[in-house]
């Protein structure tokens, strides 16, 4: 009652609208378009619509915020990016030749880089967006000051790679929606039509009641870089980010985070609870693991198992598997009954040429660029900050059960002190322990504040 | 309804336009005046018209909700009462009668302003809805970590949480008040010239006697009690009684040393002196070993000694692991065994052989202040007040030891003052489990700790000898902004503290 009574004022509203705009755009054919409205569903667009010329600013111009950059160009008229910044030359460099590519030059006078860049990045009046692409750890940061300097923002995940991260991310979340500032983030799944479409279908009962859930993403080993002469810690590290804790939050973090969203958004919630195992058998540079199996317990005797593993040659594939009471679902296009009969897929479009396509016309990395952009131009609220804030903590949960080796609750993750990394970001060596996580041992288990410090 | 029947004749109808053309007549003008009249008692000028008490109107404008930089002025009834749809009219004539009955019957002078200004009091009269009512938005972007961190707390709490558990002095401002910031200056100023002492207290023999904390100017009585049995508990005739005081049973104890005072704040912070850490992951878990470095508390938020002043005051404040930490610290320094009192010790040294409910004189009934007819003529209170420091005469805050007399054992403020954490865990049903009674220790295992003993805020009733109750780490931390919250400081609890035993047997070889 006290929570309802006081969220009234939170965009109750813009969330019904984007919901019966989601509903409109998704399916017009469905009889039932009041509950269809109440599931907040993001619009499923052609394309963003015109308006104002809108200029971003990418922070972060690695592969994936490059990436993210030219689909943000992509998604719709008038669309710029106007401003880089990157801890390292080369790699802004790289990103500017690949823009002056496309004829879209960016001003030399509008890249930053250092790890300050962002700030002066974000000065720039002209810029209305920034695209946040950086690292996971520097992510609270930068969308604390996205939102101080009134910026609108596409948010990558992971959106933490700790509590304290996640914490500052749900509390900016919230400062954000107070002035109206737009967020998206990177769990495309939840932009993808064949995704919606199924999520509508299990919503209406297609399924019954869930019963249990899966979650994987098995994959080969993904890129390590080795040190190179001339490199400090600092500089290594950011480098090689993704194999780091403290950097890249481990791979349930950074690839997983995506099917354990998927399992949070179909169940309505998060668990209550982890437990579960993990190791490293393969890895060569960093202090992570390479695999994770972990029970999330969602309360009522719903459980879903989560795994996670980046080793070559073994049983690999990525994807969900929601049971119910009545059936099954992929989560992404088909519902099966219970004795594994197909009972509805979705209808994927034709190509040109007339034949069936089997993915969706649109790509999910535009998709919801599309949104932002048409969130911003007709005022139709969006921000998801705090449900992936949410998922990226439920994957924090699940690492620090495997760390650990201990059932850690959603109470204790969501309070927990946990602040991996060292206190000062700058260039030059780093004092820091770089141990793999042994679960059941003393590294964790005998203070409170569990892991500062000391698994990275 | 009725006129609607009678309608049906001509002259019903008639009866019923003179009723409501009378009906308009009446009602504008009452609406009218009433309307006015509402307005007319809600300005600020007519509440301080009653209101002269010291610090009310001076207090609210150096407050922020007066002194502010954007200029706004709050007016009285925007917190004193609901806002208008939640109850604004039954809160208005509640404690409009309340006011007037105040005004004319009551003394202004003799009315306890600092009791209404603890936090539990001022939720009778400021409204959380009212606060709502204003402050809509909980998340402004300029809100500082720490801020964010409450709010998120105060936004998903399942437990009942105030705006005022955070935000108390607000509407008036209160120079003692706990400044809401961490203060790591805490403790660093040392002031006394005199040589400190080179050496703890040497114990040749069972008596009463100083121990002086080496390095520094701080000392403490060690009194001797005897061994001896007596009667635990309260009997089912004690008047005020709980049930969790009984059976009584006899219960034995061997001789022990009690400090004559709860550990003052001079005591305490010499602990905190020598051994805070401003990390707050070094604190180390309770244990009987022997250990060469004592790690201590954190830097506290705010004040801890509430703006009381510290001196021979008790020490407040402190988690009840944050105590045996001290008594850790303080047998390393003295080269002897102190610990925290047991239950059993605790009953014992409060009754000073005494077997009735108080160590002094009087009836809990007759000395109790709940009641309607204790609120209107107030209970006799020449003896206790002497005695004890309690709701009635501490003026909502500790005193310092001077102010009471000691009990037949020559102990102060084991009744008052400020209740007193003991070792043992608690359990309401120890009593009828204990059939032995020697040196009972309390159950083996439990969540929250005894505390034996009023305090400041207590009613009579609670400081009866046999009176029990336990720590509450959950409210008592309800606002603490850190996660995971402080081991070693409690942030709602300002009334606890806690006294140190020393046994015979610790000092081996005698």
């Amino acid at each position: 009652m006290k929570n309802i009574d006081r969220r009234k004022f939170i965009g109750k509203a813009a969330m019904a609208g984007i919901g019966l705009a989601g509903a409109g755009a998704v399916i017009t054919s469905c009889k039932r378009k009041t509950e269809v409205a109440d599931l907040k569903l993001p619009p499923v667009l052609k394309g963003a619509p015109k308006g104002k010329k809108l200029r971003a600013g990418l922070i972060g111009s690695g592969d994936r915020g490059t990436g993210a950059a030219i689909n943000f160009i992509s998604s719709g008229p008038d669309l710029e990016i106007i401003a880089l910044a990157d801890v390292f030359q080369d790699k802004i460099d790289a990103c500017r030749q690949r823009f002056a590519s496309f004829n879209l030059p960016i001003p030399a006078e509008n890249c930053f880089t250092g790890f300050d860049g962002y700030k002066k990045l974000m000065a720039l009046p002209d810029v209305d967006i920034v695209l946040l692409a950086t690292p996971p750890q520097f992510r609270p940061e930068h969308f604390l000051e996205a939102v101080k300097m009134n910026k609108h923002v596409f948010l990558e995940k992971p959106v933490a790679v700790d509590p304290v991260g996640i914490r500052s991310v749900i509390t900016s979340a919230k400062k954000a929606e107070a002035i109206g500032l737009n967020v998206v983030t990177g769990t495309q799944r939840r932009h993808q039509e064949d995704y919606i479409a199924t999520y509508i279908q299990v919503m209406n009962g297609a399924i019954g009641t869930i019963t249990s859930a899966k979650a994987f993403w098995n994959q080969n080993h993904v890129w390590y870089r080795e040190r190179e002469p001339g490199w400090n810690d600092m500089e290594y590290m950011i480098r090689n980010w993704n194999n780091f804790c403290w950097l890249c939050g481990d791979h349930i973090l950074d690839t997983h985070v995506h099917n354990i969203d998927v399992i949070n958004w179909f169940m309505g919630r998060h668990p209550e609870k982890a437990i579960g195992y993990g190791g490293r058998a393969r890895r060569v540079t960093g202090d992570q693991y390479d695999f994770f199996s972990v029970d999330f317990d969602y309360g009522n005797g719903v459980s879903s198992h989560s795994m996670c593993r980046q080793i070559d040659s073994c049983a690999n594939g990525t994807g969900e598997l929601i049971m119910g009471t009545e059936g099954y679902t992929n989560c992404q296009n088909t519902i099966w009954d219970l004795k594994g009969n197909v009972k509805w897929k979705f209808e994927y479009p034709k190509d040109e040429n007339g034949n069936q396509m089997e993915t969706i016309l649109i790509p999910p990395y535009v998709q919801e660029h599309m949104h932002l952009v048409y969130a911003i131009r007709t005022g139709n609220y969006v921000n998801e900050a705090e449900q992936t804030a949410i998922s990226t903590l439920t994957a924090i949960m699940g690492r620090t059960a495997a760390y650990t080796g201990r059932a850690v609750t959603w109470d204790e993750i969501f309070k927990s002190d946990m602040d991996l990394g060292p206190q000062t970001i700058e260039m030059g060596p780093v004092d820091m322990v770089f141990e793999t996580p042994v679960p059941g041992t003393s590294v964790i288990s005998n203070v409170k504040p569990l892991y500062k410090g000391q698994i990275i | 309804m009725k006129l609607i029947s009678k309608s049906r004749k001509p002259s019903g109808r008639l009866v019923r336009f003179w009723f409501i053309f009378l009906g308009i007549c009446i009602s504008i003008p009452l609406f009218y005046t009433g309307n006015k009249l509402l307005k007319m008692t809600s300005t600020d000028e007519y509440c301080m018209s009653c209101h002269i008490h010291p610090t009310a109107d001076q207090s609210w404008k150096m407050s922020t909700h007066y002194n502010n930089k954007s200029g706004v002025i709050v007016s009285c009834s925007e917190c004193h009462l609901p806002p208008k749809g939640h109850g604004y009219f039954f809160a208005k004539a509640k404690h409009g009668i309340k006011d007037a009955y105040g005004f004319y019957f009551k003394d202004s002078t003799k009315i306890d302003w600092e009791k209404k200004k603890l936090l539990e009091n001022a939720k009778g009269f400021v409204y959380e809805k009212s606060c709502l009512e204003c402050h809509r938005n909980l998340f402004p972007v300029t809100l500082s970590v720490n801020g964010g961190n409450a709010h998120l707390l105060y936004t998903t709490s399942t437990d009942p949480l105030s705006c005022l558990n955070c935000h108390l002095n607000v509407g008036h401002y209160d120079r003692n008040a706990a400044a809401h910031a961490h203060d790591t200056s805490f403790g660093i100023t040392v002031t006394s010239n005199e040589p400190p002492f080179a050496e703890p207290a040497k114990v040749e023999s069972f008596e009463s006697f100083t121990e002086m904390i080496p390095g520094t100017r701080v000392s403490f009585r060690m009194i001797a009690l005897p061994a001896g049995s007596f009667n635990m508990g309260s009997s089912e005739d004690e008047p005020l009684r709980d049930p969790d005081e009984g059976p009584v049973r006899k219960v034995a104890l061997p001789k022990f040393w009690i400090a004559e005072t709860e550990v003052t704040w001079d005591e305490y912070m010499a602990f905190f002196r020598a051994t805070s850490s401003q990390g707050r992951t070094e604190g180390q878990a309770v244990s009987t070993k022997k250990t060469d470095a004592i790690s201590g508390a954190t830097p506290p938020w705010g004040a801890p000694d509430q703006g009381w002043g510290r001196g021979s005051r008790p020490a407040i404040t402190m988690s009840w692991y944050a105590a045996n930490v001290y008594c850790q610290w303080l047998s390393q320094v003295t080269g002897k065994h102190y610990r925290l009192p047991t239950e059993a010790e605790w009953e014992y040294a409060c009754r000073g052989e005494t077997v009735t409910p108080y160590f002094f004189e009087g009836n809990p009934k007759k000395l109790s202040s709940e009641g309607f007819l204790k609120k209107l003529f107030g209970p006799d209170t020449s003896l206790i007040g002497s005695r004890v420091v309690y709701n009635v005469n501490s003026g909502s805050k500790t005193m310092e030891p001077s102010f009471v007399k000691a009990n037949p054992f020559g102990l102060k403020n084991m009744a008052g003052n400020v209740a007193e954490f003991c070792s043992d865990f608690y359990s309401p049903d120890f009593y009828k489990a204990d059939s032995t009674g020697i040196n009972p220790a309390g159950p083996a295992k439990g969540q929250e700790h005894v505390i034996r003993g009023g305090s400041f805020k207590s009613d009579a009733k609670d400081l009866r000898s046999a009176s029990r109750d336990c720590t509450k780490t959950k409210a008592w931390l309800v606002t603490d902004p850190q996660m995971p919250k402080s081991k070693w400081w409690y942030s709602d609890c300002i009334d606890v503290g806690f006294r140190v035993v020393l046994v015979i047997d610790s000092i081996t070889g005698k």
